[in-house]
């Protein structure tokens, strides 16, 4: 009964989400503020009723009931409540619903948000919003039902699918991933309806950087989750395998970053206008070209789901997207005329484009790293490999160049610069920069690769402590502050500038990290009696004895565990039968710690003679790479808080838009 | 002017709707490889235990090229088969591993563990050979012919009924 109201929700949803399109449109046409009002509501009540449908499948999760054909397939009587609760988003139909009750979520707290203002923009990003919550309940309502019924009944099920249930972290790294994903609709919808109004003025500009910046975020950290989570529970020693599902995640980031840096020379000096809205478009359709791939079966991967029949739906959201979305552009190409300002090569402009050109050559890199056992496919011929490797050979000189431009571009002026500026801004830190990678050399770093890699961080970093430094310095002398709060004041009266930098440092730090963790770390495996030890660098793993018995909270999964010593400290590391596995699951130990990781994987189990397989790594670093993840994050969310004092000022004068960025939108948001 | 503007939206949408359009019924593990009647990508590599070999060397018998490392889980029971295979074909065929993003020492661990065939294993630090041959992820095989012509792509473990399938012919027509 529960579950057939579930399904009622969703059909319900699609009537509501048509009915917003619509009114909104019309809405628009006519700037008839009642009907637009009447299609905010049904938008709100789409999201009540995604909610609701989203309630009905956890409950029937929780309850096992296995007359839902998604519940039958993947939980099992003896399933823990929390793995029963987050299989809500472990397979294909859940996880439209997931994403469906997300997308609409964004829909309606940005329609409710600017409620009143903008009426012609916020009609037609309510339309393009209500039009892709069309999409999604429409996929629920006939090919990928969640709420399908299956009889005979079956009294138990498989389990969640055995990878999935194995980590705590897949709590948090789809949630994440999908809230990137959903909330970067909202850009795009605020594209099309720049283009429909012919407004791409400032105050759009300030309203779709910062909601480019939230889902940003949530990507971001959505990523860094999931590389974290692949290190944990994979037990490779390694997070990152350009697997075409991570290149999914990444392509609407790089697009996404690479707009974050256009909108602000288009802000600033009216530049990069069309360039900007065709980023914001791009990055929208890779979201839904990541969807695609993962749930179509089109490439082969890990992270694939089921096969289905929504391949073909999604293949038209795309097609849809792109068509409609560049006929606009293309018609509205006249009125998207940048305003001339010369600008010399040597500027922060020009750091900006070439900012821009590196993250969408790394881009269709990207795309035609995974897109060409496709392409080959069709057309026959070429002899290019598209594994890991050459995804590292290819990309990491781009990255590189990245890291430099990080340091350089903020630090030039706008306009251009004069040699003298460039040798007092850049001397100091390039000659840091040498010194550490010729020490780094001398340690025995001989790689290219890492070396470029330290040498161009420390370069940017050091150019942005020079600068924090410098204007903490300067308040301290002209306004008598203590160290700390003139640094405090300095960051929080810029917050954007600083905000910006601390991702900034956070990428570097990431940076170094996976530099000096991908060329620098140690394994060996060893087969161990117990009492033996086997040593990597500096740790001594010793092997004391192998137990077999199921898990406490799940008795259908068999653990077997090595318990080992490493310098001491007791530890095991596992593998896992789950009934619905052929394959046991790596259940590695981490010992994390500032320095280096112990990661110790076991291999193979002898239960005859007690005998085991072990893989040890130490990897140097890695926990650098999270932190530096929450570095970015910190920054993003400092760089965008609601700055409350200076809100009386902007509501009553707007600032010319070439000289300062308009504050009264920003401020209005704040408010 | 203005009119061939409008060409982007089928310029963009057309072949990228083609592309993925042919990509929707096919099962993904089965995507031929562009080797497939071509030479065999030259390579001249180290084995674990430091003699060189290279592709050249290796002409004159069918060949099976087997991308593997000891971190791969499906290449344990990979090896079972080609252990199998190195006994009833070893005679007229060489097999040769490759180590993917692995180590000699991982490599050595592994052999010592599950057995060695006595095959050369040769070691690819560089990535290099993985990147021509198109290897996107270990295990993948490659039965190349007498001549050096690559014949068939095996994505993932290979089985006793492939090794039967590919490599028997192979030696017929020698």
């Amino acid at each position: 009964m529960l579950p057939d109201l579930g399904h009622v929700a969703i059909v319900i949803g699609l009537a509501a989400s048509v009915y917003a399109a619509l009114a909104f449109a019309i809405g628009a046409r006519r700037r008839d503020a009642v009907v637009v009002h009447s299609a905010r509501r049904a938008v709100l009540v789409s999201f009540v009723l995604a909610g609701i449908a989203a309630t009905i499948m956890v409950i029937s999760l929780l309850t096992h009931d296995f007359s839902v054909l998604y519940v039958a397939r993947n939980n099992a009587t003896t399933t823990p409540p929390f793995f029963s609760v987050i299989s809500l988003w472990a397979a294909l139909e859940g996880s439209i619903l997931f994403w469906t009750l997300l997308a609409v979520g964004w829909a309606t707290l940005v329609l409710y948000r600017y409620r009143g203002m903008h009426p012609q923009l916020m009609s037609w990003v309510g339309a393009t919003l209500a039009a892709i919550n069309v999409f999604l309940f429409s996929v629920m309502t006939w090919p990928g039902n969640p709420f399908t019924r299956v009889t005979p009944i079956a009294t138990e099920g498989p389990g969640p699918n055995a990878l999935l249930q194995n980590h705590p972290f897949m709590g948090l790294h789809p949630p994440l991933l999908y809230l990137g994903y959903t909330g970067l609709a909202i850009p795009f919808a605020f594209g099309i309806a720049a283009l429909i109004t012919r407004r791409t003025d400032d105050a759009w500009l300030s309203i779709v950087r910062r909601w480019t910046i939230v889902p940003w975020i949530f990507l971001t950290a959505g990523i860094v989750a999931g590389a974290w989570w692949s290190y944990e529970v994979l037990g490779w020693g390694g997070y990152w395998a350009w697997d075409p599902v991570e290149n999914a995640a990444l392509l609407p980031w790089l697009t996404a970053t690479a707009f974050i840096h256009s909108s602000m020379v288009a802000e600033r000096r009216g530049g990069l206008r069309t360039w900007s809205v065709a980023l914001v478009i791009s990055t929208f359709v890779l979201t839904i070209f990541g969807t695609f791939l993962t749930r179509s079966g089109v490439v082969a991967s890990v992270h694939s789901f089921t096969q289905s029949a929504i391949g073909p739906w999604y293949l038209a959201g795309i097609l849809i997207a792109l068509g409609a979305s560049s006929a606009l552009l293309v018609a509205r190409l006249p009125d998207l005329r940048d305003r001339d300002t010369p600008t010399a090569v040597v500027s922060r402009e020009s750091a900006f484009l070439f900012n821009n050109v590196l993250f969408l050559v790394i881009t269709a890199v990207v795309i035609l790293g995974t897109l060409l056992p496709l392409a080959v496919g069709i057309f026959g011929g070429g002899t290019i490999g598209v594994g890991a490797p050459w995804f590292n050979r290819v990309n990491v000189p781009l990255f590189v160049a990245l890291l430099f431009l990080m340091g350089v571009g903020p630090a030039l002026p706008w306009g251009g610069a004069s040699l003298a500026t460039l040798r007092d801004r850049f001397g100091p830190p390039l000659l840091v920069a040498a010194v550490a990678m010729l020490a780094a050399w001398a340690l025995g770093m001989r790689e290219l690769a890492p070396l470029a890699t330290l040498g161009m961080a420390l370069f940017s970093g050091g150019i942005m402590l020079d600068e924090v430094l410098r204007g903490t310095r300067a308040r301290m002398r002209g306004r008598r502050e203590a160290a700390p709060l003139a640094g405090w004041r300095l960051a929080t009266r810029n917050r954007r500038r600083y905000g910006g930098y601390a991702v900034h440092a956070g990428i570097l730090v990431m940076g170094i990290a996976i530099a000096v963790s991908a060329t620098l770390s140690s394994d060996t495996s060893a087969t161990l009696a117990p009492g033996e030890s086997v040593t990597v660098g500096e740790y001594r793993v010793t092997y004391d004895r192998l137990v077999v018995e199921p898990l406490a909270d799940d008795p259908r999964v068999i653990e077997t565990r090595a318990e080992i010593r490493a310098d001491g400290v007791a530890m095991a590391t596992a593998l896992r039968d789950y009934p619905n596995s052929e394959t046991p699951i790596a259940t590695p130990v981490v010992r994390t710690s500032l320095g280096d990781d112990l990661y110790v994987t076991l291999m193979a189990a002898d239960p005859a003679t007690g005998s085991v397989t072990l893989r040890v790594f130490v990897n140097p670093l890695v926990v650098w790479i999270w932190l530096g993840g929450g570095i970015v994050v910190f920054g993003a969310v400092f760089a965008i808080w609601p700055d409350r004092r200076r809100v009386g000022v902007a509501r009553t004068a707007a600032a010319p838009a070439a000289v300062e960025p308009p504050r009264s939108l920003a401020e209005q948001e704040s408010a | 002017m203005r009119l061939l503007r409008w060409l982007v939206v089928p310029l963009l949408v057309i072949p990228i709707g083609l592309l993925l359009f042919s990509g929707l019924g096919r099962d993904p593990s089965e995507i031929p490889s562009p080797l497939i009647g071509q030479p065999v990508p030259a390579f001249t590599l180290t084995t674990i235990d430091g003699t060189s070999v290279s592709s050249e060397d290796l002409r004159g018998r069918p060949l099976v090229v087997n991308f593997w490392a000891s971190w791969c889980g499906p290449c344990v029971e990979e090896h079972a088969v080609l252990l199998e295979a190195q006994d009833r074909y070893g005679e007229a065929a060489t097999i040769v591993g490759v180590l993917y993003n692995d180590t000699a020492d991982g490599a050595r661990g592994f052999l010592a563990r599950y057995g060695d065939g006595g095959w050369a294993t040769l070691t690819d630090p560089s990535g290099g050979t993985a990147i021509d041959f198109g290897v996107t992820g270990p295990p993948e095989s490659f039965f190349v012919d007498a001549t050096g012509i690559v014949r068939y792509k095996q994505y993932g473990p290979v089985t006793g009924a492939v090794i039967d399938a590919q490599l028997a012919p192979l030696m017929a027509s020698r």
